[in-house]
């Protein structure tokens, strides 16, 4: 597996990444290859290993095997160097000095990376206005809501133009719109050429987002591959249908006969204690209009028809250890 | 210019955003502030009326003095240490309770800058703290000091200050490693100061205890800057005191940041850096 940049291009390259602690294996050899202007999304569970990896592309943890190339440099052997073309968001809440203003924050971080102060200022300013916080500048970052420290961190992140941004759960715990927000601004920003790794538990957000994604389950690559393959890993469908025969319940015969129709494109299990809800799980080829069709046919009147986990969910599931 | 030397400037200017960052936030802390001042000069009043109580001739060997002069200069060199091991201590602590030590790690800052723009504030506002102090006192309680001894005393002082920055290095160090340690420290500060002669004269002490305070470098510039300011040694004496603490602020200071390092290296490979 070598992810969704060609190797020789790629601005962030790792190879066989592997990691322990003490007994315990984190990572053990994971490949990831991002090139300029593409988002690569890297999912799994809790415990899967994301913010071990992501630790040791920035240099703050040391990989036991394997090598990281940023931008050509190895952060193993100069992680002073690779740190000057990484932009990091934490997912962590407080990683600022809540009692200065975010311009003073952004100033202080911009001159760790040795310059000048007029000029740390003047990025600060820009980035503070490229994430829509130009009326919160001289604003104590206590005061700040959650989703306006998420978007100090992002102009952070993006505070010397790095050639990588890596992101860790940045809409985690922001509303629908903030999320979007932050998610456009991402976008916008791969556009002008920067390989984006962003780490999520949102697995609907990469729909249409990302260009890349790798599953990590246990510290191992389960996949890599675009979204719309992660998608067809899926091979089977839930559906939570609502079902009756004209104004009275299915009884067992009829349920036998609604779940014959479906033959070998899935099953029909009753849920609940109500008799009228039912789980339609379909197969890879079935087709759900189809479907329901026939079990019309067999007499049964179709009230309500939910999916229950999107396709996306359903392989995250399949690849992970994780269940719900 | 070579390019080792431009890095280790470019490393060093960082240390201006450090002084900046904490003066800003100390700023905004103002009754603590003003708390610090009002403690020092409550623990000065308190030692006044002591004076009128103690005898100058159990001061003998410092000089024609009175108490409260004699421990002003001790009260000063020890609060010095005490403040300036604590701030050195918490520094680091506070960066890790805050969340931001990790968030100053993944820039291309060094080890070294980062404790030592932690602490800068500290270095340079402790030792002005300490003069200021020596200067009101002497003019509220009207204490007498040499006024020629004024420019050895702060020569000596500033000899002694890599000393407690080494201290407060390997505190650090400790702190980073175990998450534990203050307590230790703060009895090993106590230890020091109070067999240092900062409140008493050391011949009220076990001779055991006077000889160990030849090794004790707060005695040692305790001791040096009582001779400046309040007794009769000139430059000869200052720079036999400088001499004494040279070896101990060298080796202190660079055992220190040695440790420090390690110890930031240690949570590196561990991956631990940002958890308290």
């Amino acid at each position: 597996m070598s992810g969704d940049a060609n190797p020789l291009s790629a601005v962030l390259d790792a190879r066989d990444v592997a990691r322990s602690f003490g007994d315990k294996q984190v990572l053990s050899g994971v490949d990831l290859q991002v090139g300029a202007g593409r988002v690569s999304a890297l999912l799994g569970p809790n415990g899967a290993g994301k913010t071990t990896f992501l630790r040791i592309l920035t240099g703050l943890l040391l990989a036991e095997r394997g090598q990281v190339l940023v931008a050509g440099i190895d952060v193993g052997q100069d992680p002073m160097a690779a740190r000057r073309h990484i932009g990091f968001f934490p997912s962590a809440d407080r990683t600022f000095y809540l009692r200065l203003s975010g311009l003073e924050n952004l100033a202080f971080f911009g001159r760790m990376y040795g310059i000048r102060r007029q000029e740390a200022l003047a990025r600060a300013r820009r980035r503070l206005a490229d994430v829509g916080l130009s009326d919160a500048v001289d604003q104590r970052v206590g005061t700040y809501s959650h989703g306006m420290q998420k978007r100090l961190s992002m102009a952070r992140a993006l505070l010397m133009d790095p050639p990588v941004l890596v992101i860790d759960e940045a809409t985690d715990g922001l509303d629908p719109e903030g999320a979007r927000r932050v998610q456009d601004l991402t976008r916008t920003i791969a556009g002008d050429g920067t390989a984006v790794i962003w780490t999520t538990q949102r697995l609907d957000e990469i729909r249409g987002f990302a260009d890349a994604v790798t599953v990590l389950d246990r510290g191992r690559t389960t996949f890599q591959g675009t979204v719309e393959d992660l998608m067809l890993k899926s091979s089977a469908r839930g559906y939570l249908l609502r079902l009756r025969l004209g104004e009275a319940m299915l009884d067992d015969g009829a349920v036998q006969r609604a779940g014959a129709a479906l033959g070998d494109r899935g099953t029909l299990q009753r849920v609940g204690a109500d008799r009228e809800h039912f789980r339609l799980d379909l197969a890879q080829h079935a087709v759900l209009g189809e479907v329901l069709a026939d079990i019309s046919a067999t007499g049964a009147v179709v009230l309500d028809c939910a999916q229950q986990r999107s396709e996306l969910e359903e392989s995250f599931l399949r690849l992970t250890t994780a269940r719900v | 210019m070579t390019r080792a030397r431009s890095g280790v400037l470019a490393e060093a200017s960082k240390l201006g955003a450090f002084l900046r960052r904490d003066f800003l936030v100390r700023l905004s802390y103002r009754t603590a502030l003003i708390s610090d001042w009002i403690n020092l000069f409550a623990q000065a009043l308190v030692f006044s009326f002591v004076s009128k109580l103690v005898h100058p001739i159990h001061l003998a060997g410092v000089g024609r003095t009175t108490y409260i002069a004699y421990v002003t200069v001790g009260i000063a060199v020890a609060g010095f240490m005490a403040l300036g091991l604590a701030r050195l201590v918490s520094a680091i602590q506070q960066e890790q309770l805050l969340g931001t030590l990790e968030s100053l790690m993944v820039t291309p800052t060094t080890a070294s800058v980062v404790l030592l723009g932690s602490v800068v504030y500290d270095m340079i506002y402790v030792p002005i703290r300490t003069v200021v102090f020596l200067i009101i006192v002497s003019i509220v309680f009207n204490v007498s000091f040499a006024a020629s001894g004024y420019v050895p005393a702060i020569l000596i002082l500033a000899t002694f200050i890599p000393f407690v920055w080494g201290l407060g290095s390997i505190a650090s160090a400790s702190i980073l490693t175990y998450r534990r340690g203050s307590g230790q420290i703060g009895l090993v500060t106590f230890a020091l100061t109070f067999t240092s002669g900062a409140y008493f004269p050391l011949a009220l002490f076990p001779s055991w205890v006077a000889s160990l305070a030849r090794l004790n470098p707060i005695a040692i510039a305790i001791t040096g800057m009582r001779a400046q300011l309040i007794g009769d040694a000139g430059w000869h004496d200052a720079l036999v005191t400088m001499a004494k603490l040279v070896p101990f602020s060298a080796i202190t200071l660079l055992l220190g940041l040695y440790a420090f390092r390690l110890a930031m290296r240690r949570e590196r490979r561990l991956g631990t850096l940002g958890l308290y």
